[in-house]
C-alpha cells in the first residue's frame, strides 16, 4: 500500500519555548482512516492544519501525496497540496453570500478551471449522495447546522481530493445532528477515500478508523490499531483521557 | 511571492510611481515659472496689506502674512473649541432625552435630528446668517441690560463681544453637530445591555440615580470613538466660515492666495495646520478614553 | 396598561390622550411644552405660508432644475431624470426576476454615461457647454460621476491597505489618513486651483470635472476606511477555508471578501452618499452653480432681493426630500439583500 503522507519530526514551537508539536512522527497510507485523538491544546488541530499549509512547522519534513514540504517553502507548492487535499472544518465556514451550489462550484471552477455545466453536474451529485440536493439553491444561514457540515463536506469532495482532512467535524453541532455528519463520513471511508479526522467521538472511531493516534502536548504518546487502543492502551495517559470522554 | 519577487516588484513599482511624480513636478515647475510665481516661503514675512475684521490679538495691515495666517489660527481655535463645548451640551441632551421615558420628546428630537442631519451644513449656515443675525435689523431681539444683548452685531454676552459671524457659525456648527453627537449618545446608552435597567430597577434604585451611577460609567467607552469622529467633523466643518465672511484660518489661506497667487505653499500650510489639529484632537480624546478605562476594571 | 392594538392610529391616540389627560405632575408639564410647541409651529406655519411670497421660488423652478441650460434643450435633463427616476423604482419595488437584479448595478452604473451624454451632447445632440450645466441637474451629476469612480478606488485602496507590499500599504494608508484630516472645501478649493498645474501646457479640464476629480480623491479615502470596516468583520475562518480550496489570494478577494464587506459596508456607504450630495453645496462657494450656487444668483437679483427666509427653506426642503428619498432606498435595499442572503 502506497502510503499517501509521511510525516518526520515535525516540530512547532510558540514563544517561550511553548512546543506546539514536539517531533512528530507517522505515516498514512492511501485508503486508510486515520484518527487524532487528545487533551484539549494537545495541538491535534495544529497538527492536521500543518498537512494542509494552513499552519506552518519550525523543523522537520512533511511529505504529501509526493510533494515535499519542509520548514521554509513556498507558498506555492502549499497550493499544489491545496487542490488535491480538502479540509472540513469545526465551524463548517461556508461563505454565507453565495447558494449552496456556488459554495460547491466555486473552487472547480476558479482552481481546476473546470466548465461551469460540468462544475454545477458534479456538485448536485454531491449534494444528492449527502442527502441534500434539495437546498441548492439555498443560502448557508437558511440551512441546519448538520445541513451546513454535509454541505461543507460536498464542497471539498467537488475538487476530488486524494486526501481529505476533519478537523473536529461534529463538536460544533447539535446532538441530533452529529448521526447524519458521521454517516456521510462513515459512507466515505467505504468507498475507500484517505482521511484523517480530528475527533471525540469514540464510537465513530472504533467502527471506522484504522489507526489511532493519540498525542497530548505536542508529543505522539500512542499509535496503535483502534482495538488496541481502546480496550488496551498503552499509556497511562491514554487510559486516563478515554476514562475521561467515556 | 517569494521574497526576491516580491522586493524586484517594489522597486519596479518605486521606479512608476517616482516616474509619475516626476512628470507631474515637471508640469508644476513649468507651470509655475510660466506664470512667474516660483516656490518659496520668503512672502511669509512680507506685509499682509489686508485688515481683518476679528483678531483675537492685536493686528493691522502692516503687518506680515505670518502673523496674519496666525490670527487665522486662533479664529478658528476660538470658533472650534467654543463650538464643541456647546454642541457636546446640545448634543448629549438631545441625545438622553432621544432615549428618555418621555415619548413627546423622544418624538420632537427625532425630528430634530432627522431634519438637522439631512440638510447640508452649508444652508444652515447661511441660514444662521442671513436669515438669523442680519435679519434682526435695527432692533435688538433680546436684551437683558448689560447681561445679554442679541441684536444683528452679534452677541453681547457679560460685557464679550461676539460678532454676527462669529455667533452664527457658533450657533450653526454647534447645532449641525449636536445631532450627530445625539445620535452616538444614543447609541452609546443603547449599548448597555437591558439586563443592567432591569437589575437596578429591581434593587429599588431610581430611574435618575441609576441612569447617572449604573448607566452612564457603562455608556462612556462607547461615547468616545463616535464623539471623537464628530469632533473632527467639527473642526474640519469651521472651514464653512469662508461663506459668511469670518476670518478662520481657511479664509486667511484662501485671501493670501488670491492676493500672492501662493497656491502650492498656502495648500502645505493648511495641510500641516489640519494634520496638527487632527493629531491634537485624537491625542486628547485618547488621554481621555484611557483615564475612563482606568477606572473599570 | 398593556394594549396590542393592531391598529396604529388608535394606539396613537390612546398614547396622546394617555400623555395629555394623566394626573401626574409630569404629565401636566409635557402639556405644557406641547402647547408651546404647538403655538410656535403654528407661528411658524403662517409666516411661511402666508406673510412670505413665494415667487421667488415659483417664477424660477426653471433655474433650480436645469440651470442655464437652453430652454429647447431642456427635454434632456428631464429624460435623465425620468431614468433615474424609474431605476430607483425598479430597485425598490422591481419584481424579482433573477436576470433583473444581477444586471440592476449596469443600470445604475450606466445612468451616469447616459447623464454626461445627454448633458454635454454631441453626436446627433447639440452640445452643450458645462457652464450651462446648473441646478439640481449639476447637483445630481457632481454626486453620480463621483461615487461611480469613488467605490472602486475605494476598494482599490481598502486592499492596498491590507497588501504585504510595504510600500503600496503605506503609501495608501498616507493618502487614506490624509484625505480624513483635512477639511472637504480644502480639497476642492486646491482641485480648482492646482489640478491645472500638474497638466502639461495646452491641457484643460473643465472647473466641473474638476469639481468631480476633488470629490473622488475625497470621498474614495471615506469610502476605503468603510470597507477596511467591512473586511475586518469577515471572520478569518473564511479565509482559511477559502485557501484550502486552493484559491488563490486574489480569487479569495475579488469572490470571498468583497462582496461580502461591500455588504456589511453598505450603511455606511450610503451615508457617505447622502454626504456627499450635501456637500455639492460647497462648490457655491467656488463659482459653481448647483442648487445653492443658483439660489445665491437669484437672491442676487434686485427683484427678489432679501427674501432669504423663502429661498432657504425651499432649498432646505429639497436636499432634504432628496436625502430622505436616499435613505428609504438604502433602507429597503439592506432589507432586501439580508433576505436574498439568509443572513
Amino acid at each position: 500500500m502506497k502510503p499517501i503522507l509521511t510525516a518526520k519530526n515535525l516540530t512547532k514551537s510558540y514563544a517561550k519555548g511553548i512546543l506546539a508539536l514536539n517531533k512528530v512522527s507517522f505515516t498514512l497510507d492511501q485508503g486508510k482512516v486515520l484518527v487524532v485523538m487528545g487533551p484539549s491544546g494537545s495541538g491535534k488541530s495544529t497538527l492536521i492544519r500543518t498537512i494542509n499549509g494552513l499552519e506552518t512547522f519550525d523543523k522537520g519534513e512533511l511529505n504529501v501525496l509526493g510533494i515535499k514540504i519542509r520548514a521554509d517553502s513556498d507558498e506555492r507548492k502549499i497550493q499544489k497540496i491545496r487542490r488535491r487535499v480538502g479540509m472540513v472544518f469545526q465551524q463548517f465556514n461556508l461563505f454565507p453570500h453565495l447558494s449552496i451550489l456556488e459554495n460547491i462550484t466555486l473552487a472547480p471552477i476558479q482552481v481546476q478551471k473546470r466548465n461551469k455545466k460540468e462544475a454545477e453536474e458534479y456538485g448536485m451529485y454531491l449534494l444528492c449522495q449527502m442527502g441534500i440536493e434539495s437546498h441548492a439553491k439555498k443560502y448557508p444561514g437558511q440551512l441546519s447546522g448538520g445541513e451546513q457540515q454535509r454541505v461543507a463536506i460536498a464542497r471539498s469532495l467537488a475538487l476530488k481530493p486524494e486526501l481529505l482532512l476533519f478537523d473536529e467535524p461534529t463538536s460544533a453541532l447539535d446532538p441530533e445532528r452529529i448521526n447524519e455528519v458521521l454517516d456521510a463520513m462513515r459512507r466515505l471511508a467505504d468507498q475507500g477515500m484517505t482521511m484523517i479526522v480530528v475527533t471525540h467521538e469514540i464510537k465513530f472511531a472504533k467502527e471506522v478508523s484504522d489507526q489511532v493516534l493519540f498525542i497530548d502536548s505536542g508529543k505522539i504518546l500512542e499509535i496503535s490499531s483502534p482495538e488496541v487502543f481502546f480496550s488496551n492502551a498503552s499509556h497511562e495517559r491514554s487510559r486516563k483521557f478515554l476514562n475521561q470522554i467515556n | 511571492m517569494s521574497k526576491n519577487k516580491k522586493i524586484f516588484f517594489q522597486i519596479l513599482l518605486v521606479f512608476g510611481v517616482l516616474g509619475f511624480l516626476g512628470i507631474l513636478t515637471n508640469n508644476l515647475i513649468i507651470n509655475l515659472t510660466r506664470t512667474g510665481i516660483g516656490f518659496n516661503f520668503n512672502w511669509l514675512t512680507k506685509p499682509a496689506s489686508f485688515s481683518l475684521a476679528e483678531h483675537p490679538l492685536p493686528y493691522s495691515p502692516s503687518d506680515s502674512y505670518a502673523w496674519a495666517l496666525f490670527m487665522g489660527w486662533m479664529n478658528s481655535l476660538k470658533v472650534i473649541i467654543s463650538s464643541l463645548v456647546l454642541a457636546s451640551c446640545i448634543g448629549t441632551l438631545i441625545g438622553f432625552l432621544r432615549v428618555g421615558k418621555n415619548s413627546f420628546f423622544r418624538i420632537i428630537t427625532a425630528g430634530y435630528i432627522t431634519v438637522i442631519r439631512q440638510t447640508p451644513l452649508l444652508i444652515q449656515l447661511m441660514c444662521w446668517y442671513f436669515v438669523g443675525f442680519l435679519s434682526i435689523r435695527n432692533n435688538s431681539f433680546l436684551n437683558l441690560s448689560n447681561v445679554v444683548n442679541i441684536s444683528n452685531k452679534g452677541i453681547e454676552l457679560f460685557g464679550l463681544n461676539l460678532s454676527s459671524e462669529f455667533s452664527a457659525l457658533l450657533f450653526g456648527l454647534s447645532i449641525f453637530s449636536s445631532a450627530f453627537i445625539a445620535e452616538v449618545i444614543r447609541g452609546g446608552i443603547q449599548s448597555v445591555p437591558v439586563g443592567q435597567w432591569e437589575a437596578f430597577r429591581s434593587l429599588g434604585i431610581s430611574e435618575k440615580q441609576g441612569f447617572i451611577k449604573i448607566i452612564i460609567p457603562q455608556a462612556l467607552p462607547a461615547f468616545i470613538p463616535g464623539l471623537t469622529s464628530q469632533y473632527l467633523n467639527l473642526a474640519k466643518n469651521s472651514t464653512l466660515a469662508i461663506a459668511i465672511g469670518y476670518a478662520d484660518i481657511y479664509a486667511i489661506n484662501d485671501t493670501i492666495i488670491n492676493q500672492t497667487g501662493r497656491a502650492v505653499e498656502c495648500f502645505i500650510i493648511l495641510l500641516c495646520s489640519f494634520l496638527i489639529l487632527n493629531l491634537s484632537i485624537t491625542k486628547v480624546m485618547g488621554i481621555i478614553d484611557k483615564s475612563i478605562m482606568k477606572t473599570r476594571i | 396598561m398593556n394594549n396590542i392594538n393592531p391598529n396604529l392610529n388608535t394606539n396613537l391616540f390612546k398614547k396622546i390622550k394617555n400623555s395629555l389627560l394623566a394626573k401626574s405632575k409630569y404629565n401636566f408639564c409635557n402639556f405644557i411644552f406641547f402647547l408651546i410647541s404647538i403655538s410656535l409651529i403654528l407661528k411658524i406655519l403662517t409666516s411661511i405660508f402666508i406673510n412670505s411670497n413665494w415667487e421667488v421660488v415659483t417664477s424660477n423652478l426653471n433655474l433650480y432644475a436645469f440651470g442655464s441650460f437652453p430652454i429647447d434643450q431642456q427635454w434632456r435633463p428631464t429624460l435623465w431624470f425620468f431614468s433615474l427616476l424609474s431605476i430607483t423604482f425598479i430597485t425598490v419595488y422591481g419584481p424579482k426576476w433573477k436576470w433583473l437584479r444581477k444586471n440592476l448595478i449596469f443600470g445604475w452604473i450606466g445612468t451616469v454615461p447616459l447623464g454626461i451624454y445627454l448633458l454635454s451632447g454631441g453626436l446627433g445632440l447639440n452640445p452643450v457647454m458645462t457652464r450651462h450645466w446648473g441646478g439640481l441637474t449639476l447637483t445630481i451629476l457632481i454626486t453620480s460621476c463621483s461615487i461611480l469612480f469613488s467605490l472602486p478606488i475605494g476598494i482599490l485602496l481598502a486592499l492596498c491597505r491590507r497588501s504585504s507590499i510595504f510600500l503600496i500599504q503605506k503609501s495608501s494608508s498616507f493618502y487614506i489618513d490624509v484625505m480624513r484630516a483635512v477639511p472637504l472645501i480644502s480639497v476642492l478649493f486646491f482641485g480648482q486651483l492646482l489640478i491645472p498645474l500638474f497638466l502639461p501646457v495646452g491641457l484643460e479640464i473643465d472647473r466641473v470635472w474638476r469639481a468631480v476629480i476633488a470629490f473622488t480623491f475625497f470621498v474614495s479615502a471615506y469610502i476605503a476606511e468603510d470597507i477596511k470596516g467591512g473586511l475586518q468583520s469577515i471572520p478569518k475562518n473564511q479565509i482559511e477555508a477559502a485557501k484550502s480550496l486552493g484559491l488563490n489570494k486574489y480569487q479569495i478577494n475579488i469572490y470571498i471578501l468583497i462582496p461580502q464587506a461591500l455588504r456589511v459596508a453598505l450603511p455606511a456607504i450610503t451615508n457617505q452618499l447622502i454626504g456627499l450630495f450635501q456637500n455639492t453645496s460647497l462648490m457655491a462657494i467656488l463659482g459653481l452653480m448647483e442648487l445653492l450656487g443658483v439660489s445665491r444668483s437669484i437672491l442676487a437679483n434686485p427683484e427678489f432681493i432679501g427674501q432669504y427666509i423663502e429661498v432657504y427653506i425651499w432649498l432646505a426642503s429639497v436636499y432634504w426630500l432628496f436625502c430622505t428619498i436616499m435613505a428609504f432606498v438604502s433602507k429597503k435595499l439592506e432589507q432586501k439583500m439580508t433576505i436574498n442572503k439568509g443572513y
